[in-house]
């Protein structure tokens, strides 16, 4: 299947229908507009296609072979039952692909709904039911769910007539079914029920009645027939619950070896020779970092491409002599991407430093160059809004207390002054007042100081860009004349919004709304760069 | 059936066994002065001397408070035909007062082949209860009331077991209301007035002694002799199983697995297990069964999560011990980082990092609830600037360091000096 081994193809496909093979996943889906009616049967609840054998499925899942075997020992014979079970490991382990696989391995019905789809009790419930109605939602009835359920009371009542329904239904067509295909048939009477992504329920707002109602269910419906698994990437020492709950049999996925991790990338590889010693170079520095496939395989799709660069031939099979040329080419860029987190901003890194590349040969001491050309924001910004965003970092940074000194008609010029004071004051204090600084991180304010701030700069700013160019003037002078335009609190409520500026609670002494910057220093200074704007001037140093 | 093997299907037999409660705690029904005579006692006396009653069913979890409580009602149900109708509640379901009477009034309305209406006001419901109540006592009826999790019913007023309670003190009436529940302090939540409303008869469930898990453990193990399995495969099963039983090394097993939790619930579990790891080829059980079951049920999921951690993490938690020691009294990602920085200048490590490789481990971190953060307030602010607390000790962090495959010999020296 592919999904987490080759790093070509995107993760976040649906998980569920990245499951099933792309050919089969159109008569599900496509065609059921057409004949709805017809097709909502029991086979619905298992994969369509020809089955896995079990040694496709440990193929197909390096590193997994034990955790397959064990799984399939927990699952157990035709129609026998299962105590509930938690699978838990870190993320992209492969908990949910080998359990979907393995129930394609298997064709025995189940019902998956992940808790992050399903983002409340209400949603929850209803997909269940609906998948277990083999109820779709479409026009015809107004993409309504099957039952309209928000109380777990309901939940409960409602999946007991469903589930006994079904297993009627089940028990009347045992193992060979009159259906055509041979491929589609539903083996057993037992239904699964998978519940995905289970630690995010610990955030939700009802989850001290929600998750034990869950780890409680079978008790509570007391159906040998049914089997519930749960998967999760915490542990279940992280549920806790007031009077505890019946406890799910533990099964634990660990994260790969670095061993796995050369099989799984060494998977679905055009040349396979190419390919692995590219990972001797890159895995075992990356995997110190991190061992996530997820995380890594987008790490590496960009240096392949760099390491294939001085090659004409991609089929062909390098030797030594081959090998250390293209080592040489790729070592600046390793510890460069080491230092990288997400592949966004990666890749506009490689364009630059491919033409850069005569010059990076040279000096190679001086890899980190590359990052200058990282330097301009890689968004788009009214100008007014960058005061703005420059003015709620000052407010953040800045004790109020000072505002009136650095702020004045003389702008900032005796911020020298200031400073020179702050250092004579000793040393330990200096520390403490540092450490807090690290602890608090910036301050709050209220939108009265923003708003004086942000009319100090942009005067001043109008005073420089009347020195730099004059015709840009107007412009400023407009945002500052009739400042406190609804245009700055639009400004602002969209900088909230976009989570530049935080709204935090009102102060109590005062009961207004305070603010928050979370823009760091590195932001701040880079759009004070695109606007000229002299930022350190007026930057308060402990 | 019959194309299964007989392994398969023994198999199957035990699983179906250990899945269901009934069978299980039949065991325990055997013995004269049990729980199970003694709840039996008290629901037949009200149902045959038609007077009203009240018990608390008390317990950790896992010990066969419910499944001792439906083998009884399953017993009485054959007995007295027609005479008893069971409501069932469940606090995790019907802890609220409108609910939980709309429940009622629904499972009422089944049992006795009435229209339930949904539209019910809470009024209507509980008009309805009375009544009910009143023509099942005339009719020597008895309503037996289930209150599982009891102890969430005593949240809030009390409204429903007050009337529940309120109304068994009248001679009309004549009911049983059995709570559930697993705080062993359940009747002290209730209100003055629904106490003194309360019987006060307690049934305690306790785990069951050594001796007893050894006997349940042969109670659910052996094969029955008259199943469809052949009859030689099951008489080779049942000598090979009380033979593992009489075996020291399984007394030491089940003395472990005990050590942590005796409740039933927990043996069942590693029963379970120890079928599931049985050989399909032999068709029997062994002690390395049994042994590689008690692997998986003891498990430790922080140092699991520990061994899981890349070189990078493990820094930022060693990072995060040291400051603990230093004792600072808050610490948060931009103190760690210092740390981390400062470990670098004086060692010169090779695993110095840029400082939004070290955030998104740190984030792994949180994810791997190794750390957490102190508090739940202040989701305004940054990761960064939130103050967090390692949720490992020293001792565990110490021996996840040692197992662990690829730990910097640095961090070991780091830990040493600390301890």
């Amino acid at each position: 299947m592919g999904k987490e081994e080759s790093p070509q193809i995107s993760r976040r496909t649906t998980r569920l229908s990245s499951c099933s093979t792309p050919s089969l996943k159109a008569p599900v889906e496509a065609s059921k507009a057409t004949n709805k009616l017809q097709s909502s049967s029991v086979d619905d609840l298992v994969f369509h296609g020809e089955c896995i054998s079990l040694d496709e499925l440990i193929n197909s899942f390096p590193g997994r072979q034990t955790k397959i075997l064990e799984l399939i020992n927990l699952l157990g014979p035709l129609d026998s039952p299962l105590v509930p079970t938690f699978l838990y490991g870190g993320a992209s382990t492969g908990k949910t692909s080998i359990i979907l696989q393995m129930f394609k391995h298997l064709t025995r019905p189940f019902i998956y709904s992940s808790c992050i789809t399903c983002y409340n009790p209400r949603i929850l419930f209803e997909s269940i039911l609906n998948q277990l109605l083999l109820h779709r939602k479409n026009e015809s009835n107004g993409y309504l769910s099957a039952k309209r359920c928000e109380k777990p009371s309901d939940f409960v009542n409602l999946l007991r007539e469903a589930l006994s329904t079904l297993v009627d239904s089940l028990k009347g067509n045992p193992g060979k079914l009159s259906s055509k295909k041979s491929s589609s048939q539903v083996n057993g009477r037992m239904v699964y029920l998978i519940f995905d992504n289970l630690e995010v329920v610990r955030e939700w707002d009802k989850s001290f009645s929600i998750l034990p109602l869950l780890f409680n269910l079978y008790d509570i419906l007391k159906m040998p027939e049914l089997g519930l698994i749960f998967i999760s990437r915490t542990s279940l020492d992280t549920f806790q619950s007031d009077t505890g709950y019946v406890e799910p049999f533990p099964v634990y996925f660990p994260d790969y070896t670095e061993d796995d991790l050369r099989l799984i990338f060494m998977k679905n590889q055009a040349n396979p020779k190419l390919y692995s010693s590219f990972l001797d170079l890159v895995l075992r520095p990356f995997c110190r970092i991190t061992r996530r496939i997820d995380e890594l395989s987008t790490a590496f799709l960009p240096l392949f491409k760099k390491y294939c660069e001085p090659l004409g031939d991609l089929g062909a099979v390098p030797n030594e002599d081959m090998k250390r040329k293209l080592f040489s080419h790729l070592q600046p860029f390793i510890s460069l991407s080491l230092n990288e987190t997400s592949s966004v901003s990666f890749q506009p890194l490689l364009k630059p430093s491919a033409n850069k590349d005569r010059t990076l040969r040279k000096n190679t001491t001086k890899k980190l160059g590359a990052f200058e050309t990282l330097d301009e924001i890689d968004f788009h910004m009214s100008t007014s809004a960058k005061y703005l965003l420059i003015s709620a970092f000052l407010a953040s940074r800045n004790p109020a207390t000072l505002d009136a000194s650095l702020f004045d008609s003389t702008g900032g010029s005796d911020n020298r002054k200031r400073k020179r004071k702050g250092s004579e004051r000793s040393m330990e204090q200096k520390e403490t007042k540092e450490q807090e600084l690290l602890m608090k991180g910036p301050g709050t304010f209220p939108l009265e100081r923003l708003l004086a701030i942000f009319q100090c700069i942009t005067s001043v700013a109008e005073y420089l860009h009347d020195d730099e160019e004059p015709q840009n003037a107007g412009l400023e002078a407009e945002g500052s004349a009739s400042g406190l335009m609804s245009d700055i609190l639009l400004q602002l409520s969209s900088l909230c919004s976009a989570n530049f500026i935080t709204k935090g609670g009102s102060c109590p002494l005062e009961g207004s709304t305070r603010y928050r910057s979370t823009i760091s220093e590195d932001m701040a200074l880079k759009i004070a760069r695109s606007l000229k704007f002299p930022l350190s001037k007026y930057l308060y140093r402990r | 059936m019959g194309r299964l093997n007989p392994a398969e299907q023994a198999k199957i037999i035990l699983r179906s066994r250990i899945s269901s409660p009934s069978f299980v705690f039949s065991f325990f029904s055997q013995s004269p002065d049990s729980n199970y005579s003694k709840l039996k006692y008290i629901i037949s006396s009200s149902v045959t001397e038609a007077c009203n009653n009240s018990v608390l069913l008390l317990g950790p979890r896992g010990c066969g408070k419910v499944a001792v409580l439906e083998i009884v009602l399953e017993e009485l149900l054959k007995e007295h035909p027609d005479m008893i109708s069971v409501i069932r509640l469940n606090g995790l379901l019907h802890c609220d007062n409108n609910c939980a009477l709309k429940e009622i009034a629904r499972q009422l309305c089944l049992e006795h082949h009435l229209m339930f209406s949904k539209m019910a006001s809470y009024d209507d419901n509980s008009q309805f209860l009375l009544s009910m109540l009143r023509e099942c006592g005339l009719a020597h009826k008895t309503i037996v009331f289930v209150l599982d999790e009891f102890d969430l019913f005593t949240q809030g007023k009390q409204r429903l077991l007050y009337s529940l309670l309120d109304a068994m003190q009248s001679i009309t009436s004549q009911a049983v209301v059995v709570g559930v529940s697993c705080r062993l302090d359940a009747d002290q939540l209730l209100e003055k007035r629904v106490r003194s409303r309360f019987s006060h008869r307690k049934l305690l469930f306790l785990p069951p002694s050594r001796e007893d898990c050894q006997r349940l453990v042969e109670h659910i193990l052996l094969l029955p002799t008259d199943s469809s399995l052949p009859n030689d495969y099951t008489a080779a099963f049942n000598a090979k199983l009380l033979n593992i039983l009489a075996d020291e090394k399984f007394k030491g097993i089940i003395d472990t697995l005990c050590y942590s939790d005796s409740s039933v619930g927990h043996l069942l579990r590693f029963l379970f297990s120890a079928i599931c790891h049985m050989d399909m080829n032999s068709g029997f059980l062994s002690v390395k069964n049994f042994k590689s079951a008690l692997r998986s049920m003891q498990r430790q999921p922080k140092l699991e999560a520990l061994k899981d951690c890349s070189v990078l993490e493990l820094y930022i938690l060693v990072c995060m011990k040291r400051l603990e020691v230093k004792e600072l009294e808050l610490c948060n990602f931009n103190s760690i980082m210092k740390e981390y920085k400062s470990i670098h200048d004086t060692f010169q490590t090779s695993d110095y990092y840029a400082r939004n490789v070290c955030l998104r481990a740190f984030e792994h971190l949180l994810e791997r609830a190794l750390i957490s953060f102190e508090d739940n307030k202040g989701h305004g602010q940054s990761a960064e600037f939130r103050p967090v607390k390692l949720v490992i000790s020293w001792h565990e962090l110490h021996q996840g360091l040692k197992s662990h495959r690829s730990c910097p010999a640095i961090l070991h020296k780091l830990m040493d000096r600390e301890g």
